[in-house]
């Protein structure tokens, strides 16, 4: 076997590999911005499927499409979902697999075995004074405790220092989740482990099927290494009318996106004007009603700041742009 | 060039580059905000509240992007590490792997700064991704190849920024928002404490300080392959001309980005959908006709 | 000019060797970092978030599309002629309507 062959053999394993992981852990793990991340992971692996194939064109076409549309994807999720980082989800790793636990290492905060024991003996009194910063007061009173006690462990926590919290709790509960509904955050259903088994059959018969197939079709064509010429001919002359059509298409999307999203209706809330740009000149000090976005970050003096490094970090945030 | 001498070429190219940009930066003026903020190579960060697949992930993918859009630079005629056939579209496909790096390490960060910086970065890509494209498309089509060594090549009768000047202002203003410099530094503002610059130390730090300087560098030096005629020109060695035009873009760029006052993202969201966009599609139509005119090359 | 189709993967095991010697250097880097580091405390902020730049960002998935039309083209383009040009300029008649139509509704704005 020539070192050619066996370099083609590592590439192949490793981006089949990378794809079926990808895949795996996006289904898997409970923060929904590595669920994002994982999927285009999973495509890159993907592209390297499709470069092995000496389509190097439609492989960095998946590349750069999964970038874009990932990223996008993740804010939309942190847009419409609770915990999109999956810091509470992972604080109850008795509703997650071993494979979910798995995926999902490395989401909770390192000091975070004392305030689940915390947690758990001192869950009564968080009822009470549930009503910390407005938006959440809510859903404290009617929803499950143990939902429940992974909300507030967020709340209580000192450790993460009680007042920027609440801002941003406050700032959170401004954008319309007060109304949010705990018992239908649940992300396990009753017959998960039946349809995990399924899935595991179907690919098994898919794979038996692909592998005692009783001859493959060999080609004799040797595959064109001029890609984009090959795609750009093709385009122009055979598959002309799918252009224009894919254009329609991509039309027909942009009116549907503009409609959909009701733009117009969601003025800024006085409160997000001190936090993100806006199409303005910045407002002036006087009514900036949040705490600064950027409070100096409390670090511990292990290490005199670098000489110019200490500028950073012991900005006020109070200074807006410009 | 073969793998090794491949690598080693790269390796060298791009951290010589960045290393000169980290001075031609520091030269022009001190860094006052922004990705050149400097930031403490010696002492690391620990961040208890952080996601610890994806921030570690974030410096690491920014590098690799960097790195591997060095492969396609041409610096001599045959100096190029690879040159591959659709170089100029691996180009702007690997150099996307900044942006994602940035948005790993700002949301892995789990600070407001740096989860704001996240946001601000996507903005910035959306903002960018497409005007950059269509100040490329020019270029490619007066060369009739996606291939760096074939634009240069192409540009042997007359610069690309002779026949299509409007391509090269839209390069001008999409590359520095690629390189997130002034005017277009939301993602690494003071307002939030220069986002991910925040959060990153010691190894991270070196990493980034690479890969932001690197991005600039890059986006330079693809410039001036695409508009400056590259490494051609008449008495000095091919990778002195690539040098010294890739340097005199990126102070041109730096100064006129100086010139304009720091935009917000919302005014960078509308500067690059209501202008550059139509812009750069007239462009597009403005070179067509060029070439079905027969003006330019072959 | 028949070019045997290991020309590509030739090509492109350098970009998967750097890709490894930069995970490489990178983790490398991580682990033998030794030197004093500072803890940073911040309040977490994953939470949910309203982006002001919502249509832009779909917007922007569609355009994505065209551009992937654009590159193949523009490298044919030359050769063809006008009735290449033609296509293209229907094409991009169409996504200007898009964009025109969204500025006009008012989707091309903060939010």
């Amino acid at each position: 076997m020539s070192v050619a062959g066996i370099v083609e053999i590592i590439a192949f394993a490793s981006s089949a590999f990378i794809a079926v992981a990808g895949a795996l852990g996006m289904a898997t793990t409970m923060s929904m911005f590595r669920s994002a991340i994982f999927l285009m992971a999973s495509f890159m692996g993907v592209a390297g499927l499709f470069i092995l194939l000496s389509a190097d064109l439609l492989g960095l076409l998946q590349i750069l499409m999964y970038i874009g549309g990932m990223l996008v994807m993740a804010l939309f999720m942190v847009l419409f979902m609770p915990d999109p980082g999956g810091a509470m989800m992972a604080a109850m790793p008795e509703m997650m697999t071993p494979i979910g636990r798995f995926f999902s290492l490395g989401l909770l905060p390192e000091n975070s075995h004392a305030a689940a024991a915390e947690m758990s003996g001192a869950h009564a009194e968080h009822d009470t004074h549930a009503d910390h910063g407005g938006g959440h007061g809510t859903h404290a009173r009617h929803q499950d405790a143990e939902h429940q006690r992974g909300r507030e462990r967020k709340e209580g926590d000192d450790a993460h220092g009680g007042g920027d919290h609440h801002a941003h709790g406050a700032q959170g509960g401004s954008h319309g989740m007060g109304h949010m509904d705990m018992s239908d955050m649940s992300m396990v259903t009753p017959v998960r482990a039946w349809a995990a088994w399924l899935a595991v059959a179907t690919g098994c018969v898919i794979v038996g099927l692909l592998v005692l197939r009783p001859s493959w079709p060999v080609s004799s064509a040797l595959p064109d290494p001029r890609s984009a010429d090959q795609v750009g001919s093709l385009l122009m002359d055979k598959y002309m009318v799918g252009f224009e059509a894919a254009g329609f298409l991509i039309l027909i999307g942009i009116v549907g996106a503009v409609l959909a999203a009701h733009s117009g209706q969601h003025p800024d809330h006085r409160d997000r004007e001190a936090r993100v740009a806006v199409n303005a000149p910045p407002p002036p000090i006087e009514a900036d009603f949040l705490e600064p976005l950027s409070q100096p970050l409390r670090d511990d003096d292990k290490c005199s700041p670098a000489p110019d490094g200490g500028h950073a970090n012991h900005h006020a945030g109070g200074e807006g742009p410009t | 060039m073969g793998i090794g001498e491949g690598t080693g070429f790269v390796l060298l190219a791009l951290l010589g580059g960045a290393l000169l940009t980290h001075g031609l930066e520091r030269w022009v003026g001190p860094p006052e905000r922004g990705p050149a903020l400097p930031v403490s190579l010696s002492c690391g960060t620990v961040l208890p509240n952080a996601d610890r697949w994806l921030f570690p992930a974030g410096p690491i993918v920014g590098f690799m992007g960097v790195l591997l859009g060095t492969v396609v630079l041409p610096f001599g005629p045959d100096l190029v590490a690879r040159d591959l056939g659709i170089g100029v579209f691996y180009f702007i496909v690997v150099i996307d792997f900044v942006v994602l790096g940035v948005a790993l390490t700002g949301w892995g960060a789990n600070t407001p700064g740096a989860v704001e910086s996240c946001y601000r970065i996507v903005a910035q890509l959306v903002a960018y991704v497409v005007p950059l494209g269509l100040a490329y498309v020019g270029a490619i089509m007066m060369a009739h190849s996606l291939s760096t060594t074939r634009i240069v090549e192409a540009q042997s009768g007359l610069w690309f920024i002779v026949l299509q000047p409007i391509g090269f202002a839209l390069y001008v203003v999409s590359g520095l928002m690629q390189s997130y410099r002034h005017p277009f530094l939301e993602p690494f503002a003071d307002g939030i404490g220069g986002g991910i610059l925040s959060v990153v130390g010691g190894w991270s730090a070196l990493l980034w300080r690479i890969a932001l300087a690197g991005v600039l560098f890059l986006v330079a030096a693809m410039g001036a392959v695409l508009f400056l005629g590259g490494w051609s020109g008449p008495w000095l060695p091919p990778p002195v001309w690539m040098a010294v035009k890739t340097y005199a873009l990126m102070a041109l760029m730096l100064w006129l980005g100086r010139l304009a006052r720091p935009l917000s993202t919302a005014e960078m969201l509308a500067l690059s959908w209501r202008v550059l966009i139509p812009v750069g599609l007239a462009n597009v139509l403005v070179v067509g006709i060029l070439i079905l005119l027969h003006v330019g090359p072959g | 000019m028949q070019v045997e189709g290991n020309d590509i993967e030739a090509a492109y095991s350098l970009v998967g060797l750097l890709v490894i010697i930069a995970a490489g250097l990178g983790l490398l880097a991580m682990a033998l970092w030794r030197r004093p580091s500072r803890t940073i405390e911040a309040p977490p902020a994953w939470a949910q978030y309203r982006f002001g730049f919502l249509i832009y960002a779909l917007i922007f998935l569609a355009f994505d599309m065209e551009m992937i039309f654009m590159y193949p083209w523009a490298v044919v383009f030359a050769d063809l002629g006008i009735a290449a040009f033609v296509d293209m300029m229907v094409f991009i008649a169409l996504l200007s309507a898009g964009i025109a139509y969204a500025w006009g509704m008012g989707g091309l704005e903060w939010e």
